[in-house]
């Protein structure tokens, strides 16, 4: 490794970049795990320490997620004298898609459904997915390949009977979709148009434009909102979960209002879990491609009533997220841009790896060229290197307008065109691999609590292929949604907050500092006037 | 060709700008969206920020500037000196309910949406809707063409429709142009999208699934 060096400044690198310009010949792959080893965050050896209380002590787990899940509750037993009670059949915890999926499932199967979600329905990581879902319904394609594509992908980590599942569900899921009312790209001759896309053996990518996740979400959320049998409570974050006398099964939750902090208690037979992942925490000070709300809650409420968790130390930094312009910051440039061709390029005018290698690899070898020097620097903090558009306008014009308009429409409020100017990219924290451990229901470790979406475990191993996530979340959301309702569990007789003492008592035996309160629920900038650049 | 042409560009986030956001003085950086200004300036209980770029229609503002009053997207618009901004409350449930499950076939689309939807007959081409959208959607095409039947393309026309619903509070015929553009997108879908490659292989798994020798656990070989 090279001493660190500064890299190009970003207004010299534009003026010298040329979308013609001859790019050298891609260098010699080099060792996959060698490079993780030295540069992808979650191998960052301060990174990581070992929980000591709860279902996986001993375990090894990202250090600011360590500290929220060995933290102190916000609610104990005086906060529930005289708190009002709703009763339900089934409470969904989230409005993202899997929350969504699983409400309308629920319901479908006879279930009265309560969902309530932090923000705004629909307000989510879902929203924001632009690249589209995973579905082998090629000729050349199989349930068979998309399963292996997957296991390979997460390094061999993921569960294979929750893969399986998930994969064999794909075309029925797309079936679902479309019933309730989502769009997809079709091609002259009727069929779902798929793209290729990184760690794809195939092209197994079905989508809406760069608008999957928009397309999803709307017609979701509409689904809900229409739905005779669903109740939406927004603005309305759970805080904690509730057990019964012995803190053996989850009865219930305790939810708080954003606007006016007042508490209310839901009692339930089934709870589902789909409050979606955690880049708002910024592991490793990276910026993040989530939404505002995605604080890892659904983690800290499933971890102190006694659900085994998963990954705790593997996530996804998407290799393209936005460097400039800076309002969008973290935000994210869809694999999809790279899988029609876009390469990326560094200050020097090379290309530096196969730029459809799994995202971690990806991610690794832009890290290495911003810290060997071959990056375009913006300021102190701030290196990237160039996602070429214009390179990819030039040989295939119109494209990037034709196939995708939120990448257009996003950047054209700061005046910048990704036909005529290349992107400035560097990795943002983008998915939690791991998660709650479920069964193929989408059942936790602990009766009566389920937990679905990215908030689970267990799918994509310790990497995350493109187009999965979105797949997963309906899949295993509907499957949640039936197995909830199923539960004929006669319901609480009492609600207590027995799991929150059990944590209490380990993390004082532990001799752990009780300081921190958790759940998250909203990051501090958002909250405390504390927002800079 | 020009690329320094918009606030965010030309920034200079050492120059202060004054303005004032649900009343509260903020001093924010130039080149800093509403939502950063916001967040600069500690306003409280701001439960309307979502995903920041634009497409989950939850920052919904309505924003002074001299004489002119507008609506739209925090996390959209760039702080002006001198802008006044209120942070608009969540939109109220909305008052057309249906169930695709409830409708026939696709004959019956255009009836049911009579109503479902029946002021949408009563559009009085105020431009109220167009004027409201922040994603710059004919929103009043929109609706005309929803009234006439061709729900695929109304539906096309809210390609980028983010449910932000500023076009269902400027309507003063309470069409709710928003989800008039959700329905005939739906419609659309749920009655005509019929891919074979997608109904040729949900076939093959029905026969394998008959056949119940296949199994898709893997065997773990590569
Ligand atoms: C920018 C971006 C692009 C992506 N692109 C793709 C793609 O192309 N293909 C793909 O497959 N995947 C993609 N992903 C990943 C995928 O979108 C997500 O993993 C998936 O949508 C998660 O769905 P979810 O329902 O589990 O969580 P979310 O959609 O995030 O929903 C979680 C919901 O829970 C709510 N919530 C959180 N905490 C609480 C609480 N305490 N109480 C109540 N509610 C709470 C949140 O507000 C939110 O509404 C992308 C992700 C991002 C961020
Ligand atoms: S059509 Fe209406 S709901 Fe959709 S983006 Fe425009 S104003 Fe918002
Ligand atoms: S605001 Fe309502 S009445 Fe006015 S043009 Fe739009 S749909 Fe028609």
């Amino acid at each position: 490794m090279t001493a660190m060096t500064k890299g190009i400044y970003f207004t010299e690198a534009l003026a010298r970049y040329r979308a013609d310009s001859e790019l050298g010949p891609l260098p010699e792959p080099v060792d996959v795990y060698a490079l993780l080893n030295a540069y992808h965050p979650d191998y960052l050896r301060d990174s990581l320490v070992k929980l000591a209380v709860g279902a996986n002590a001993g375990d090894s787990c990202q250090r600011e997620l360590a500290e929220l899940l060995q933290a102190e509750a916000f609610i104990d037993e005086a906060d529930l004298a005289g708190t009002p009670v709703t009763d339900i059949d089934v409470l969904v915890i989230g409005g993202g898609g899997a929350g969504c999926a699983a409400a309308l499932m629920a319901a479908e199967k006879g279930a009265r459904v309560l969902l309530a979600t932090k923000l705004r329905l629909g307000d989510s990581n879902t929203v924001m997915a632009e690249g589209g879902i995973q579905a082998a319904i090629e000729p050349d394609d199989s349930i068979q390949q998309h399963i292996q594509d997957t296991l390979r992908g997460g390094h061999h980590a993921g569960d294979p009977a929750l893969v399986s599942i998930m994969a064999a569900d794909g075309p029925e899921v797309l079936r679902w979709l479309i019933q309730q009312g989502m769009q997809f790209e079709q091609t002259t001759g009727g069929d779902l148009h798929t793209r290729r896309a990184g760690g794809l053996s195939t092209p197994r990518l079905v989508h809406c434009r760069d608008y999957t996740g928009l397309e999803m979400m709307r017609v979701l959320r509409e689904a809900v909102i229409q739905h005779r049998s669903i109740e939406v409570w927004e603005q309305s974050p759970a805080v904690e979960l509730l057990s019964n006398e012995t803190g053996q099964k989850c009865v219930g939750a305790v939810l708080t209002s954003l606007l006016d902090g007042r508490l209310r208690i839901v009692r339930t037979r089934s709870v589902i879990l789909a409050t979606g992942g955690l880049g708002r925490l910024h592991l490793n000070g990276f910026p993040t491609s989530n939404h505002l709300g995605a604080t890892g809650d659904g983690l800290v409420l499933a971890y102190r009533i006694g659900a085994q968790l998963r990954e705790l130390d593997s996530f996804q930094y998407h290799p393209t997220g936005l460097l400039h312009p800076a309002h969008l910051s973290g935000k994210l440039v869809t694999e999809g841009v790279r899988a029609a061709g876009t390469l990326l390029v560094n200050a020097l005018g090379n290309r530096f790896i196969d730029e459809l290698q799994p995202r971690d690899v990806v991610c690794a070898a832009i890290l290495r060229e911003c810290s060997e020097g071959r990056g375009i620097r913006v300021d102190d903090g701030r290196v990237g290197v160039w996602l070429d558009t214009p390179r990819l306008e030039r040989a295939r014009p119109g494209l990037l307008e034709k196939q995708f308009p939120n990448l257009m429409t996003r950047t054209k409020i700061a005046g910048v065109d990704p036909r005529k100017q290349p992107l400035l990219t560097h990795p943002t924290l983008h998915y939690q691999n791991g998660g709650v451990v479920i069964d193929v229901n989408g059942a936790t470790t602990v009766p009566g609590l389920y937990a679905v979406g990215e908030v689970a475990g267990g799918i994509h191993g310790r990497n995350r292929l493109m187009g999965n996530a979105l797949l997963d979340i309906i899949s295993f959301g509907r499957r949640a949604g039936a197995a909830a309702t199923a539960n004929r569990d006669r319901g609480p007789k009492k609600v207590t907050l027995e799991h929150v003492n059990r944590l209490r008592r380990a993390l004082t035996i532990a001799g752990m500092p009780m300081t921190l309160r958790s759940p998250q629920v909203l990051p501090d900038y958002a909250t405390g006037g504390a927002w800079n650049r | 060709m020009t690329i320094k042409n918009s606030p965010a560009e030309m920034a200079d986030e050492s120059r202060p700008v004054a303005l004032t956001i649900n009343g509260l003085a903020v001093s924010a950086q130039e080149g800093m969206t509403v939502v950063e200004a916001a967040w600069h300036g500690g306003v409280p209980r701001l439960t309307g920020v979502g995903c920041m770029e634009g497409v989950c229609g939850s920052c919904r503002i309505m924003l002074r500037r001299g004489d002119i009053v507008s609506v739209g997207l925090a996390c959209q618009t760039f702080v002006e000196n001198g802008a006044e901004v209120i942070f608009l409350p969540p939109a109220s449930a909305p008052r057309h309910h249906y169930e695709l499950s409830d409708f026939k076939d696709g004959w019956d689309i255009h009836a049911r949406f009579q109503d479902i939807f029946p002021e949408a007959a009563r559009c009085r081409h105020c431009h109220g809707c167009n004027v409201s959208c922040p994603k710059g959607i004919s929103v009043e095409e929109g609706v005309m063409q929803a009234s006439a039947g061709r729900f695929r393309d109304a539906g096309e026309i809210f390609f980028e429709c983010v449910m932000c619903e500023l076009c269902d509070g400027a309507c003063p015929e309470l069409i709710a142009p928003a989800h008039v553009g959700l329905f005939s997108r739906r419609v659309t879908a749920h009655f005509h999208l019929r891919p074979p490659n997608l109904i040729h292989r949900l076939e093959e798994l029905r026969q394998d699934k008959l056949d119940k020798s296949v199994s898709y656990i893997d065997d773990g070989d590569d």
